[in-house]
């Protein structure tokens, strides 16, 4: 009777910590595990702020990409903006010129960095042109896609053709768009090297664009190397990433 | 890149009992390991002879156990004269020390300069205790503890004829530098590697202001073109000595190198 | 049994095939006095005198004629814990006998005396030749400049530069020599310049876009580099004379990695202006470009023969991953120097006999990206390793004695500029703050 009793208790005990277990084990396992922590940094460095605004001269009613990275901040803002992730970029269309100011703080000090868009006047709209410029830089971003590359090649193999040729027929289709393709690398190779290589990346989407028909003149060209990333992870799916060739509204 | 191997090749497979297989085992084992030092003429294998860059692993001098070239242990006395090494100490020059280049006020220290260094008398002449040193002669005998030169198992020296044929006493760190860079620059894997010991060869040459080497010439051979022409080279690719030290007043200085090949 | 055997003749085999040390190599001389004993050199702290300001800038000069001398490579400095008690400050108080004797067993031995007087720093340094009794001085120096640090430091640094011409067979110091590379630390990547040990860091632009690639002209009158002006990459002049950019011609397409050739006529430099990145050289105004290679791939990172100026060497994709290249000065008879993995940032050494480059010999999807600094005898193509920490060493640059060799390591966790002997022994870290790379050694 009691012995009964007992059993049962204990079963409904050894049931509890199984399922606690399980759930524990559970949670653990969807955990993320968080990467190694990098070295410790020394004790309260003073934070860095870099802020750069692409392109810095705009004409009213474009847009520009600021793009900010700072290190060892822990509150980051952004005149007119508010404030913002440590590193992160975002598009702005400002009416005038404007000199956007960055600034990193932590408890040791705080550092800032600016940016100055100029924007001269709208020119007058194109007769033929009736889609406002705003949304051409949401057009574009939408609809102009950025072709990926095997490592050390700047070939665009066949399935970024075609995603080329997609980009080719947008692009026909709105004359009067201008834009920028970077080319950028992952981090394993050499500077100098990534850069000549960034470039080979740019020219080889630019060449296949101009075979398509788009006009050489609205396209220009930039590498970038590594020194831009999109991604910082040492893994491949990261060096994935930054093997691209980058379209860019505007000028 | 690997190192070269020589994979002893097995012929026979013995039948022989596990002991005596074991045996031969150990014996094929050792010399694989150590076959590779035995010395095996196998001269100038390096360089791209295969085109699209034949690289090669190399290394670095100071991994070379070079054995420890102190003989300055023998403290010759200083002597630019030729003939026998038992050449009676010439005193040392009494002109002013000009080397130092501090005005005036220094003069009065140059008197007790000279008194305050105790004239050490050249230790006797254990030049009898080394077998292959001084040559009866030609050849000048060593200038100071610093003329003498060795590489492996090769000995030689250097002569001095400059000033009053006291360079090597006055001077004695920069024999120190010509031996040293001669030293630093003499390739003996240039030496034809059949060669293991060889007749006396006396090369000259002259160190001008500048310390260049210029009009070195081979003055008596060895009888091996290789080994002279590895001498002569290991001058032609010392750019400078630097410059010849500015107590001495000659506009350049002669020197005679010469050494006992051994390999 | 049979078996037995068998497994234990692969096992010969195995230990024949890695456990035999390889034949007698052939070597590669780096002008470090490798194999030949160095001086052994006695460097005692100067007499001072026992005023503050005296022994401030005593502390410094010594500390700095310290490493100069232990930083210069062809000595072998003597401890002081064997340094005889009394110091001498004139060449009356030397006692050679003391020094030449073990304990100290020294060679040469330097001393003197640092004194402050009425706002200007004096000192009196002498070289002496240990074993020579009758004639021992070497060098006897007097300096006098105003009193502060720096020049405390600058003094330190001509006397040990005087002391390593003497005895180092005539090939100049490298004391006052700086090192320019390129700096994240003020938040965008700029040209920045500092001594030869890493001290006195400056910042040279400040242009805030992105500056690569720094070059010194030889008479260090000008810095070219490549920097992001107007979204293009272009080769750009800072005048370190005016302290401002100069003038220099814009050309088509991406322009990179400007080089100096030692007479200070020409500037080799790659550029994609006709499409592919090519190298080309022009005179150091920028006129006349010629182009020197012709070949699909990134052609890259020149450098020049600074002892004959008639060949470059440089980085070529043409085969697939990046080798080193030379050719001579005019495009012609191309020789691949490496053959395999990914080979960058040649660096030729003042003798002309040595290359100097980044090498990941063993290259490929997931490879972790290790790479390290190589010297290869350019003759020969022998090579040699002198970095092994499986960090990322990149853009080796040589010094101007050539016994030195700086470069940027990421083994701490960042990526800082380094400097080493040219065998690879005495690596010190010369940057701390932020990200350092790209380092490059002026000419003189």
């Amino acid at each position: 009777m009691g012995g009964t009793k007992l059993k049962l208790r204990r079963i409904q005990w050894i049931q509890v910590v199984l399922a606690v277990s399980v759930v524990l084990a559970v949670t653990a396992c969807a955990k993320k595990k968080p990467p190694a922590p990098p070295p410790a940094p020394p004790p309260s460095p003073a934070p860095t702020a870099m802020l750069t605004a692409n392109p810095n001269a705009i004409v009213a009613g474009q847009a520009s990409t600021l793009t900010w990275r700072t290190d060892f901040a822990t509150d980051v803002s952004i005149d007119g903006i508010g404030k913002v992730d440590p590193s992160g970029s975002m598009k702005v269309t400002p009416s005038d010129s404007t000199t956007y100011r960055l600034v990193a703080k932590n408890d040791t000090g705080s550092k800032e960095a600016t940016a100055r868009v100029t924007v001269t006047p709208a020119p007058p709209p194109p007769v033929t042109s009736s889609t406002p410029s705003e949304s051409d830089a949401q057009l574009f971003s939408q609809n102009v896609k950025d072709v990926f590359f095997e490592y050390d090649s700047s070939e665009i193999t066949a399935q970024y053709h075609s995603v080329l040729q997609a980009n080719a027929r947008f692009l026909q289709q709105h004359p009067n768009i201008t834009f920028v393709i970077e080319g950028h690398c992952d981090e394993r190779g050499s500077t100098e090297y990534n850069l000549a290589l960034g470039d080979e990346r740019a020219n080889a989407a630019k060449q296949v664009l101009v075979q398509q028909g788009v006009s050489g003149g609205r396209i220009r060209t930039i590498s970038y190397g590594k020194e831009k990333p999109f991604c910082t992870e040492s893994t491949e799916e990261c060096w994935q990433q930054n093997r691209r060739a980058h379209f860019v509204y505007g000028k | 890149m690997a190192a070269d191997a020589d994979i002893f090749p097995h012929e026979h497979y013995s039948r022989l009992p596990i002991v005596g297989s074991l045996a031969l085992h150990m014996v094929l084992f050792a010399l694989a390991i150590f076959g590779n030092l035995i010395p095996s003429g196998r001269g100038e294998n390096w360089g791209g002879t295969e085109g699209g860059g034949g690289a090669i692993s190399a290394t670095l001098v100071s991994s070379t156990p070079l054995p420890n070239p102190q003989t300055e242990s023998q403290n010759v006395l200083a002597n630019e004269s030729k003939g026998l090494s038992q050449s009676l100490p010439k005193e040392a020059p009494q002109e002013e020390p000009k080397a130092i280049p501090i005005p005036a006020p220094d003069a009065k220290q140059k008197a007790p300069h000279e008194s305050a260094i105790p004239k050490k008398e050249p230790p006797k002449q254990v030049a009898k205790a080394e077998p292959n040193q001084i040559p009866y002669g030609q050849g000048g005998p060593v200038s100071g503890p610093y003329g003498s030169f060795t590489s492996g198992a090769t000995k030689g020296g250097f002569g001095f004829q400059g000033g009053q044929g006291d360079f090597g006493s006055r001077f004695a760190y920069y024999v120190d530098i010509v031996r040293r860079k001669v030293s630093e620059n003499w390739l003996k894997y240039e030496v034809d590697p059949r060669i293991n010991d060889a007749r006396r060869v006396y090369i000259y040459f002259e160190i001008n202001r500048s310390g260049q080497p210029t009009n070195v010439r081979v003055e008596q051979t060895s009888g091996i073109p290789s080994l002279d022409q590895s001498a002569v080279r290991a001058l032609q690719r010392i750019d400078t000595f630097g410059p010849l030290p500015a107590g001495y007043p000659g506009n350049y200085v002669a020197v005679e190198f010469w050494f006992d090949y051994r390999r | 049994m049979k078996r037995f055997a068998a497994i234990f003749l692969s096992a010969v085999i195995a230990s024949a095939a890695f456990g035999a040390p390889p034949p007698p190599q052939d070597w590669i001389r780096t002008g470090t006095g490798l194999g030949v004993e160095k001086i052994r050199l006695a460097v005692p702290d100067f007499k001072t005198a026992t005023d503050p300001d005296s022994k401030k800038l005593a502390a410094t000069f010594n500390v700095t004629l310290w490493n100069d001398l232990q930083a210069a490579g062809i000595f072998d400095i003597v401890s002081q814990s064997f340094y005889p008690l009394s110091a001498p400050g004139v060449p009356q108080e030397v006692r050679l006998g003391e020094w030449a004797a073990p304990p100290p067993n020294a060679g040469m031995l330097v001393f003197g005396n640092v004194a402050v007087q009425g706002g200007s720093l004096a000192v009196q340094g002498w070289l002496y030749d240990v074993k020579n009794a009758q004639s021992p001085q070497v060098l006897g120096k007097q300096y006098r400049e105003d009193a502060n640090d720096d020049n405390a430091r600058l003094i330190a640094h001509r006397f040990a530069d005087e002391i390593i011409f003497r005895l180092g067979g005539g090939i100049p110091g490298i004391a006052e020599s700086r090192i320019y590379f390129v700096s994240s630390r003020s938040g965008a990547k700029e040209i920045w310049q500092m001594d030869y040990d890493g001290a006195n860091q400056k910042q040279i632009t400040h242009l805030g876009t992105m500056a690569l690639s720094p070059h010194a002209s030889p008479d260090g009158s000008r810095i070219a580099f490549s920097g992001v002006s107007n979204v293009e990459w272009q080769i750009l002049m800072y005048s370190l004379e005016l302290n401002r950019a100069v003038s220099f011609p814009r050309f088509q397409g991406t322009n990179l990695s400007p080089a100096w050739s030692s007479d200070g006529k020409w500037l080799a430099f790659s550029s994609s202006r006709a499409g592919d990145s090519e190298i080309y050289v022009a005179d150091v105004m920028g006129s006349n470009p010629r182009r020197l290679t012709n070949s699909k791939g990134p052609d890259v990172s020149p450098t020049w023969n600074p002892k004959t100026n008639a060949q470059i060497a440089w980085v070529s994709g043409r085969t697939g991953l990046p080798q080193i290249y030379t050719m001579e000065s005019d495009g012609t008879n191309v020789v691949r120097m490496t053959d395999q993995g990914y080979a960058v940032s040649p660096s030729w050494s003042p003798n002309g006999q040595l290359l100097a480059f980044a090498w990941v010999r063993h290259y490929g999807p997931g490879a972790p990206g290790a790479s390290d600094i190589y010297v290869m005898d350019v003759a020969s193509k022998q090579w040699v390793q002198l970095t092994h920490d499986g960090g990322r060493n990149d853009f080796p640059t040589w010094s101007p004695d050539g016994r030195h060799i700086a470069f940027q390591s990421n083994r701490t966790g960042k990526t800082q500029i380094w400097s080493m002997l040219a065998d690879g022994s005495q690596a010190r870290q010369l940057t701390t703050a932020g990200q350092n790379s790209q380092p490059n050694w002026s000419f003189k």
